[in-house]
Formats: C-alpha cells, structure tokens, sequence
C-alpha cells in the first residue's frame, strides 16, 4: 500500500509543480486576503493585540477555507476527468487514494501555512517566540487536513464543479460568522451554538483562544486532541465513501 | 472458439425507468479479438463498465477469467487493461509520467522502467516520452491512453471506443497492435460504432438498445450479405435479380440478350446497419 501511496502523492506533487500558476495562486491570496486585513485594522486604528488576535485566526480561515476548497474542487475535477475512476480500474484501492491526495496536499498546506504565517508574523508583528509560532503552525497544520478530508468528503456529493460552489459558503459563512472568531460563540442563540460545534473552525479557535490567554495550545489538551480526532475521524468516512463507480 | 475469457449471462443494468442493458448473454473467446459493436448509446459503454467491476448490475453475472468482477476486483485488476472512452490523462503530466503513474499500480522499479519503456515503444511514442500531454496531439493522445491500458501488461485489454476520432493511418496502427497483443496471447475487447472495423475483429456481438442482436464472426456477417446479379442487356439498360446462390440460379436468368453480367454484394456495413434496422 506504501508505495502506491507515494506513486499517487507523487503524482499529485508533479502536477502541482506543472502548473505553477495555480500553486503561486494558492500562496498569494492568502497573503493578499491578509495584507487586506491589514489594511483595514489601520484604517480603523485597532490596537495592536486585537491585531495579532485577529491575524491568527484570520489565517486560520483562510487556509481553512483555501484547503477545502482545493481538495474538493481536486477530487471533483478528477472524478469528471475520469482519472479518478481510472485509477481505481488500474488497481488503485481508496485508502491509497486518499492517503496519496492528503499526503501531498498536505505537503502544499505546511508550505502555505508556513509562509502565510511568516508573512502575518512581519505584518502584525506578532512578537511570538519560535517555539509559540510553532504551536501556532501545527493547530494550522491539522485544520488544513482536517478541512482536506472534508473537501474529499464533500466531492462524493458533486458530479461536476460547479456542484462544489454551493458547498463554499455552505463551510465558510458559519466558519466565519460562528467559529468564535467575530463573537464569542456562548453569546450566540442556542440553536447558533451548536451549528457552531460543526464548523471545524470552532475547534481551532478555542485552541487558539486557550493560547492566546495561556500561553499553549496544550492549555485545553482535550481541545486541542478533538483537531487530529476529527480529522482521523473525517478522513475514514471520506476513505469509506470515496465513489468507485464510473 | 476457445475457451471463454469472459461470460455475461442475462445481464441487466437500468437507470430508473431507461434500461441501459436488458438481459445481455455473451461469451468473449480466449485470445482473440473481440468487437463491441452498435450505434451510439446502445449500451456499450455500460457493459464494458460492468466487465471491469466499475458499475453494479441490476441483475445478471458476468466472469473474467474466472473471477467475479465486483467480489475479486482486486484480483482481478491486475489481470485487466482499461481504456476509456474519454483520454483520462493528466494533461500537466509527461507521456512517461502518465504511463508511469498508471502502472505503478502494479509495479515499481527496475520492472516498471522497462514496461513503461516497452509500452512507449509499441504505441509509437517513445520520441515524445518527455512531452507533456496537454502538448500532443489528439490521436498521439489516444496511444498515451492506450499505452496507460497495457503497460502492466494486461491478459484482457478493455478498450472503449479507442479508434474513435483518429485517422485512417492511426487506425490501421492500432488494429495491428490489438493484432499483436491478440498474437501475444491477449485478449482484445475493442468498442466500435464504426461498422467498418467488423472485418479487423475475430467475433463481433452486435449491440442494440441493451440487447445483443447477434454473435458472429465476420465471415458469419459476410454469408448474411444480400447477393443480386446485375444483367446488362445489348440497348444499355439493366435488370437486377436478388440471388441467394448465384451459381445455382444465374444461368435461368441469362438469355440471348444479356451482353454482360454483374455481381452486387452488400457492403458488410449494410448489412450490419441492416440488421439494426430490422425490427427484432
């Protein structure tokens, strides 16, 4: 099963490499979307701690957001391609496929967290140790997969990819609005509360708010565990229900 | 006839109320070359998806090799080559890369060097290893297909409409290396709804609207086509005459008037669009 999985992660990182456009793309947006944010906290004079706060988990959005829709729109595409039933008649089995895409899209999303959280590190000037900019990359790191395996889920559900664009802000609009990161989510109405507890973001910023008031992602360790949970969780639906059918 | 490779008994697949197959029977030979052949939207497609364990009948059995398509895929993907209708490459890929990836689900290394290589070979294109796909053209795309399909190398190939769209000196490339895959020791299932590459077969089954009209080599078809003599006569006109034996029935039809005589036979592509035709 190893190498199978190499070959299809293999294959999916020369494709990305092939077309630099669409990988300078998924870099630079989330750098524009922040350098916007910026922009905008100046204009309205936040103070600089609000700042910090909200970069965090505005990067956090956004590679959510980008590393859902990347996979989903990936899958789908392959899917109406026919590579996708291709492979499997070739002898590729679903965990291998989904093992192959996480594993090379997750090497894109490290990439990406990395250089988004480096460029939000000089912008907001985030004053955070080595060691905290680490805890802050793995929390994105295992959101980014997380949102990966929903992004696999979500493509067994589209037939071509124009089906995937109701599905965006069917994820990003309670991500935002919900997640905890524009109100504190025990303020919401009830009903509101639990739709908040769907959003994979939700997760992400009581570990980030266990940081910013802690010091530690590990402050809330139950908390931080239901991230990687989740996206184990996730990830086998997604390998179980991965459409084999042409 | 050889022992069957491939047995489909009484098979049916509907979508709701549209029957896609309805209660198809066939038997493909070992080692040979075996033709799909039917218009568009007859029900090709969906057998071909069914032999290969991509589709779940909705009644009916079929075996390859002896295995059941669905319970021992796995085993039996090894033993089987694939070609879509549709190229499903990737485009931002090399020939090789592509050739590669789709191997390597059966092979790795020094094996894999050497089958993809082999394969570059047979469908020409070991020139444009390097090229990327997106860069080829249509029919140089259809042998990156091909070459995907065979390069394990496969003891049934499935090939979906792959002469479709490509020229007459593409085809006759491709008809000779089925040829020689069938030499091989493979067995050939090509989809057609070109009437005319009923000839390059060993066995045909002529499909229509999910159901198998016929069974039959091209020889079989031949003896089907409608014979007639054409008779001139001395002032320049004709007289046509249908015959089943001409030798038998033509000296009856010559008189003193006959200056020349003629034998008509129905195009074997008539006479399968014939048979379409003919109400069942």
């Amino acid at each position: 099963m190893t190498g199978r999985t190499f070959a299809i992660g293999g294959r999916v990182i020369r494709q990305i490499r092939g077309d630099r456009r669409f990988a300078a793309a998924m870099i630079i947006i989330p750098i524009l979307l922040l350098l916007f944010l910026k922009v905008v906290f100046d204009a309205m004079s936040v103070p600089a701690v609000v700042q910090r706060r909200y970069a965090v988990l505005g990067v956090s959005f956004v590679i959510h957001f980008v590393a859902f829709l990347l996979t989903a729109l990936v899958v789908v595409g392959e899917r109406v391609q026919g590579t996708l039933g291709r492979m499997f008649i070739s002898g590729y089995r679903r965990l291998e496929i989904v093992g192959g895409y996480l594993g090379a899209y997750t090497i894109f999303a490290t990439i990406q967290s990395a250089l988004v959280l480096v460029v939000a590190h000089f912008l907001f000037d985030l004053n955070y140790s080595i060691g905290e900019l680490g805890q802050i990359f793995l929390v994105l790191w295992l959101l980014a997969v997380l949102m990966m395996s929903i992004g696999i889920l979500v493509s067994n559900l589209a037939r071509n990819v124009a089906q995937v664009i109701p599905f965006v802000p069917a994820i990003v609009v309670p991500a935002l609005f919900l997640s905890g990161i524009v109100v504190e989510v025990s303020k919401l109405a009830t009903w509101a509360q639990i739709v908040a507890r769907i959003t994979p973001l939700y997760y992400s910023t009581q570990v980030f708010e266990s940081f910013f008031t802690g010091g530690s992602i590990f402050g809330d360790l139950w908390g931080f565990l239901l991230l990687p949970g989740l996206a184990i969780v996730v990830l086998g639906f997604a390998a179980m229900t991965l459409r084999e059918e042409l | 006839m050889g022992e069957p490779a491939i047995s489909v008994h009484e098979l049916t697949k509907r979508y709701a109320a549209v029957a896609a197959l309805n209660g198809l029977s066939l038997h493909i030979p070992s080692r040979s070359i075996y033709g799909l052949v039917g218009p568009n939207g007859a029900g090709k497609t969906t057998l071909i998806k069914s032999i290969v364990g991509a589709l779940r009948p909705t009644s009916g059995s079929i075996t390859v090799l002896g295995h059941d398509p669905l319970r021992d895929r796995w085993a039996l993907r090894r033993r089987i080559g694939y070609m879509p209708q549709e190229n499903a490459l990737y485009d931002d890929l090399t020939t090789a890369q592509n050739v590669r990836f789709f191997g390597s689900a059966h092979m790795a290394g020094d094996d894999l060097d050497r089958a993809v290589a082999r394969v570059l070979e047979f469908v020409e294109l070991s020139s444009r290893a390097d090229a990327r796909v997106h860069t080829l053209s249509g029919g140089m795309r259809q042998r990156v297909s091909l070459a995907c399909a065979l390069v394990h190398p496969p003891d049934v190939a499935i090939l979906d409409e792959p002469t479709a769209g490509i020229d007459p000196e593409l085809r006759r490339a491709f008809w000779d290396g089925f040829r020689s895959l069938r030499d091989g020791g493979a067995t050939v299932i090509v989809s057609t709804h070109q009437m005319s590459e009923v000839v390059e077969c060993d066995h045909v089954a002529l499909i229509r609207s999910g159901s198998l009209l016929l069974e039959a080599t091209p020889n079989d078809l031949i003896a089907r086509s409608a014979t007639s003599v054409r008779l001139w006569r001395r002032n320049g006109t004709t007289e046509d005459h249908a015959v089943d034996d001409y030798r038998t029935e033509l000296p009856a039809l010559l008189h003193a008037d006959v200056e020349r005589v003629e034998l008509l036979q129905e195009p074997l592509e008539d006479v399968l669009l014939r048979l379409i035709e003919e109400p069942r």
